[in-house]
């Protein structure tokens, strides 16, 4: 392998997982506080959405990252009020806004593009980083859009505050024990509520960054099963953050490396690639790689 | 004991009008969230209507093609219901659906599969989907009731695999993809023999309700019947309310968790092999196009119910045929209609819990 294909392919591995870590992220904190937010996908859908109406309308991608931000709250909103306080079963409610908003943006997109368009929208250029961007072979990593670079402050916020803080032991409880959590005086719903919000806020920067930050457009379904793919990264990396990190990069680089290898001649299935994060996770559910322990209450309602 | 079966204000409703009237209610709200998109996109609702109705019901062909669909809904969904009522979330009908059609597809283009006699051409392709469906969905229950492993999870991962088993199938011609003859071969399988396709009950391409409809009616109603009057279906309802004690009582857990996600993957490997041999005929990838997923939220909506499954069935085959209608005569999109099931899930979802406090 040259170091022009090495370079190349670090470069596509980190702008691949970048979305998946946004979006894993987000939903570890649902899950280590017991919620599964299966409407991962459709928040970022609706993220990717929102971010290019928003980029396309007003000219300005950072308008377009506030209008997806704003787009998804809504929908972390209903998640949380049917799972905390409705009680609803989290698969369906999940499946439900998937679905749902899979029909918005796809009847919102032809209203407002027509079909088959793929106009491009604006979005964010790629920043590159003094000095590091021009180190050989590695450079690419460091040529991302500063989106990238946000969620990386963001992954180690989050690493601080689940392992040295108040709050993160509350999070960390509420899925674990939940009425223990309401025993100490903390209460679960609103760290729950909150936890769902976060991963809302998350979603939508992971999608925008699919939108207007990566390829400047939007297509119909664009996620494509990126918000599974990292609920599938959280169960993979066993529900601790920095395992999930290493998925997501391991998921990247999976996906990159099918546009990677047809150039240095190899013939590996492309299907074989893809299906690699989700073969990788079932081993690992299966107890074939390590335990795996999940939140105790995870998937649970709370009852006070 | 919740507080509601305490006060003794008013007299509760009976519970089987309350259940029953909320989908229904559920059901007309999201109706009419749908007539006023379609009002505010400026198109004129009688056209979106009609164009609706007659996909849906225009003709024989539309209602033979939504019968088809509810069909293949309709398994998936008495497979959910079944595996539920063993206390298993069996997120998987997408895979099964799959792999159910990867195996039928296999065998229909087995040399001599055609030449069989007694319709044996037909149905052993059938028995094969539905058997690699089961198989795939045992799987999932032997790692829970063996390592432990959460179904949800493990069904779900599962889908994803066998969807990616489909796309490597219908790409390598060393597997199911139909022979290349030049550049633009299309990589989906060989058109299965006339012999091996699902026979159409009247015979004729203008009404093409296929074998399916009395093979689910049969299905429907062992299950009904065993999840009522059966050792089995106790035993499933044993499992499903309390292993601990249910393993106290000599029921074997284990198995009795791997037996109902085989039943509830065979039932999905059956309707993916008849949505291969009685409607699409060569496997493509995509073949099997959100059909799982909506399964399961039928199998969910209807709340143990086979009934409910039958009816939430039919009214999700008809909304998708009449969906497709009136993207193309009323040029409204589709999507339409996965707002108007989003919208349903989630309202029947919500309110699951506080319709059963009232009915109890």
């Amino acid at each position: 392998m040259t170091a022009e294909l090495i370079a190349v392919f670090l470069g596509s591995t980190i702008r691949l997982a970048v979305p998946l870590l946004f979006a894993a992220t987000g939903e570890l904190v649902s899950e280590r506080a017991g919620v599964v937010n299966m409407s991962l996908e459709g928040m970022m859908l609706m993220g990717a959405f929102a971010g290019a109406v928003g980029a396309a309308l007003t000219g300005s991608p950072m308008l377009g990252l506030a209008a997806a931000i704003l787009a998804v709250l809504p929908i972390a909103f209903v998640q949380a009020g049917l799972t905390n306080v409705l009680r609803a079963n989290q698969i369906v409610t999940g499946i439900g806004i998937n679905i749902l908003v899979l029909g918005l943006t796809t009847l919102g997109y032809r209203q407002m593009f027509g079909e088959r368009s793929r106009a491009t929208i604006p979005g964010f250029d790629a920043w590159s980083t003094p000095l590091l961007s021009n180190l050989p072979v590695i450079g690419p990593l460091f040529q991302q859009i500063w989106l990238a670079w946000l969620g990386l402050a963001i992954i180690c916020a989050v690493a601080y505050v689940l392992a040295c803080t108040g709050l993160g032991i509350s999070i960390r409880a509420a899925g674990e024990d939940p009425q223990a959590v309401a025993k100490s005086g903390a209460n679960v719903t609103a760290v729950r509520h909150g936890a769902i919000i976060f991963t809302g806020v998350m979603a939508a920067l992971g999608g925008a960054f699919l939108s207007i930050g990566d390829i400047h457009t939007f297509t119909e379904g664009m996620t494509n099963g990126a918000g599974y793919l990292a609920i599938v990264a959280v169960i993979f990396g066993n529900w601790r953050l920095w395992r999930t990190v290493f998925a997501c990069l391991l998921f990247g680089a999976a996906t990159a490396l099918q546009f990677q290898l047809p150039a240095l001649g190899v013939q590996i299935p492309n299907a074989l690639l893809i299906m690699m994060p989700y073969l990788l996770a079932f081993l690992a559910v299966a107890g074939l790689v390590g335990r795996q322990t999940a939140p105790r209450a995870l998937a649970q309602p709370f009852w006070p | 004991m919740s507080v509601a079966s305490l006060s003794p204000s008013r007299p509760p409703l009976p519970a089987s009008i309350l259940r029953l009237l909320f989908p229904l209610g559920a059901v007309l709200a999201a109706f009419a969230v749908g007539m006023a998109v379609v009002v505010i996109m400026g198109v004129p609702l009688d056209k979106a209507l009609f164009a609706f109705w007659r996909g849906a019901f225009g003709n024989a062909y539309a209602i033979s093609a939504s019968l088809n669909r509810a069909v293949a809904l309709a398994l998936v969904g008495v497979g959910f219901v079944i595996a539920n009522r063993a206390g298993l979330t069996n997120v998987g009908g997408e895979g099964q659906i799959a792999v159910g059609g990867i195996a039928s597809t296999a065998l229909c283009l087995t040399p001599g599969m055609a030449s069989l006699p007694l319709g044996l051409a037909f149905i052993i392709p059938m028995i094969g989907g539905a058997l690699a469906g089961g198989m795939w969905g045992a799987l999932a229950g032997l790692l829970r009731a063996r390592a432990g492993a959460n179904e949800v999870i493990t069904t779900l991962l599962l889908s994803f695999i066998a969807i990616w088993l489909l796309y490597w199938s219908v790409q390598s011609e060393s597997l199911l993809r139909q022979p290349m003859t030049n550049s633009a071969t299309l990589p989906e399988s060989l058109l299965i023999p006339d012999p091996t396709k699902a026979p159409l009950l009247t015979g004729s391409y203008a009404s093409p309700v296929t074998i399916g409809l009395p093979i689910l009616a049969v299905v429907a109603v062992i299950a009904a019947l065993a999840l009522r009057r059966s050792l089995f279906g106790f035993q499933l309802s044993a499992v499903g309310l309390n292993p601990v004690a249910a393993a106290r009582a000599g029921i074997a857990v284990g198995s009795t968790m791997v037996v109902a996600l085989f039943i509830a993957g065979a039932l999905g490997g059956l309707a993916g092999a008849l949505m291969l041999q009685g409607e699409q005929y060569s496997l493509k990838a995509g073949f099997s196009s959100g059909y799982g997923f909506d399964g399961l939220v039928v199998g969910l909506l209807a709340r143990g119910s086979i009934v409910g499954v039958i009816a939430g069935a039919l009214l999700f085959g008809f909304m998708r045929s009449g969906g497709i209608s009136m993207e193309m005569a009323a040029s409204v999109p589709s999507a339409l209609v996965g707002i108007l099931q989003g919208l349903i899930v989630l309202m029947i979802a919500g309110a699951a819990y506080y319709v059963d406090r009232e009915a109890r």
